[in-house]
């Protein structure tokens, strides 16, 4: 299928949540909990798009997302100093050295899936 | 009832990567992986690059896009071993497909692997191939803001080329405020500066190369 990259995540995403259900008796997926870090290069709201879309007419549909987002965050290489790169301020805040490593905002997790009770046998 | 998970939700593209680079590891293979919004001349620089390689470089290339095989015929041009990877609709390449590419290929006879991904600053970011590093292309067409508009990409990227050059004559582009805005999201970043129709700074490109492999 021709897609954005939101589209084939949340394709992964909704493969792991059938087997999920499949785990569970068949119980229905009612919700998902992601978790989406500030630069993974994934929009929630694409993403929501992609889960409705390829979710329709399938025991999926309905699915609801519970996102948490996480802000990008940097360490400082000099003093270890961690902060958050808010409006793209680079050096540290502390001993304002420029550089620094990564230490958040990349996520791009799957928490946790709810199910309903599963169908009694 | 809540299940939980705790899971990347790439986590079957990682294990796949991470197949990719201890292969590269065992064979010596250094690995790059191109990235650019389309028509910022990656696959220019890479004609470019090849040219100034010696004949008896091992060097192979792995190009991307959604149709066409117009950019593996470019490069074959060079007589390095060079596969096209169409992805029908995808936006980026992914390490199943890199995987699939490099099947009948001996990587014992090379040294370099070039990976010229889709055009696009947003969808590759997300998919590790691999690569020992990721290198991203911007040209000065584009706009010197563009670091701040896609900061995911130029903070995963270890070096920035800035291609084109030759046109920043005829064009509004700030260079200095560019490389400002690309170590305002990365900071420390280096950056090249090249032209591809003028062949300028190639030689810094190639250096970074040699010593990133070492």
């Amino acid at each position: 299928m021709p897609d954005m990259h939101e589209l084939s995540i949340a394709s992964t995403i909704l493969e792991r949540a059938r087997a999920a259900s499949q785990q569970n008796g068949g119980a229905r997926v009612t919700k998902i909990g992601l978790r989406i870090g500030e630069i993974s290069g994934v929009e929630a709201d694409a993403l929501t798009f992609g889960i409705e879309a390829l979710s329709k007419d399938t025991p999926l549909q309905g699915v609801t997302l519970d996102v948490e987002f996480c802000k990008r965050k940097q360490r400082c290489t000099a003093c270890a100093t961690e902060f958050e790169h808010e409006g793209f301020v680079a050096s540290c805040p502390t001993c304002h050295g420029d550089q620094s490593e990564c230490i958040a905002g990349k996520e791009l997790d799957v928490k946790f899936f709810e199910l309903e009770d599963p169908p009694c046998a | 009832m809540r299940v939980d998970v705790e899971e990347k939700v790439l986590s079957e593209n990682d294990k796949l990567a991470l197949g990719l680079r201890e292969r590269y590891r065992k064979h010596n293979v250094f690995c790059v992986n191109l990235i650019s919004a389309p028509g910022s001349g990656k696959t220019a620089l890479l004609e470019r690059t090849l040219e100034a390689l010696p004949k008896t470089a091992k060097v192979a290339l792995l190009t991307g896009d959604l149709q066409t095989e117009n950019d593996a015929r470019r490069l074959a041009k060079a007589g390095f071993p060079v596969k096209q990877i169409t992805t029908g609709g995808t936006c980026h390449l992914d390490a199943s497909m890199i995987i699939k590419a490099l099947d009948d290929w001996d990587l014992d006879a090379i040294d370099i692997l070039f990976v010229e991904n889709v055009g696009n600053l947003v969808c590759p970011t997300s998919y590790d191939l691999g690569e020992h590093a990721k290198i991203v292309l911007l040209s000065v067409t584009e706009g010197e803001d563009k670091p701040l508009k896609y900061p995911s990409i130029f903070a995963a990227a270890e070096l920035c080329i800035i291609n084109k050059l030759d046109l920043l004559p005829y064009v509004p582009f700030d260079l200095a405020q560019a490389i400002a805005n690309v170590r305002q999201v990365h900071p420390g970043m280096e950056v090249v500066e090249t032209s591809c129709t003028k062949v300028q700074g190639l030689d810094a490109w190639l250096a970074w190369i040699e010593r990133r492999r070492k």
